[in-house]
């Protein structure tokens, strides 16, 4: 893995992250501290699987 | 009783009686057609009522329906693959009249909602709704043949 394709596949997962934590906060009834760190805590791990499970995929 | 309930109601018993007349008689083609659309017409008949008891938590009804619906439909469409090939379902013209009842309901409940959080979750749902169900529509019709055998 060259610098340019960990450069991509960071782009990738924080683009993902954006995109998981913005749907978080639409779904939630009530925004606070607490669902706030929860969301981006989620969205982070979520974020990783998106980037690896489409990796996998691409790459079949 | 108000007209958001009234409304679910005639959702649920027309249209779910319809699906379920469909489901339960019919050849193999028509039923798993009926099945597809008895989520796509419970899940805006649950907006409703959510918005005719006013409890926006009731959305996560729909929201878990509109999701797990057309995926129950893809696994029917996978395991009925083969009986299915030899006589596809051609539902277009139901898959879009309950799509459209659907996006009706969502632009309905948008202006009554006004600009929100809210609105944009009941964006979500109804995106979620429409595209799963020409998604699984088109999976029945036998649209993927290049992952039909897995």
């Amino acid at each position: 893995m060259n610098p340019r394709t960990t450069l991509l596949t960071l782009a990738e997962a924080l683009a993902w992250w954006i995109a998981l934590a913005a749907l978080w906060l639409v779904l939630i009834s009530t925004v606070d501290t607490l669902e706030r760190v929860v969301g981006a805590s989620a969205a982070a791990v979520a974020a990783v699987a998106a980037t690896a499970a489409r990796r996998v995929v691409t790459a079949r | 009783m108000n007209g958001w309930i009234l409304g679910a109601t005639l959702a649920l018993g027309a249209g779910i009686g319809a699906a379920l007349w469909g489901v339960a008689t019919g050849p193999l083609r028509r039923r798993v057609v009926a099945q597809n659309m008895s989520t796509a017409l419970a899940c805006p008949a649950l907006l409703l009522l959510s918005q005719g008891y006013t409890r926006p938590s009731y959305v996560d009804l729909a929201l878990v329906l509109a999701l797990l619906g057309p995926v129950g439909t893809l696994v029917f469409a996978r395991l009925l693959a083969d009986e299915l090939a030899d006589d596809p379902p051609r539902a277009w013209g139901v898959t879009w009249v309950v799509a459209g009842f659907g996006a009706a309901v969502v632009g309905v409940l948008c202006v009554a909602t006004g600009p929100s959080r809210a609105l944009v979750k009941l964006l979500v749902v109804g995106a979620l709704l429409i595209g799963g169900n020409v998604v699984a529509s088109r999976a029945l019709s036998g649209g993927f043949r290049g992952v039909r055998r897995g």
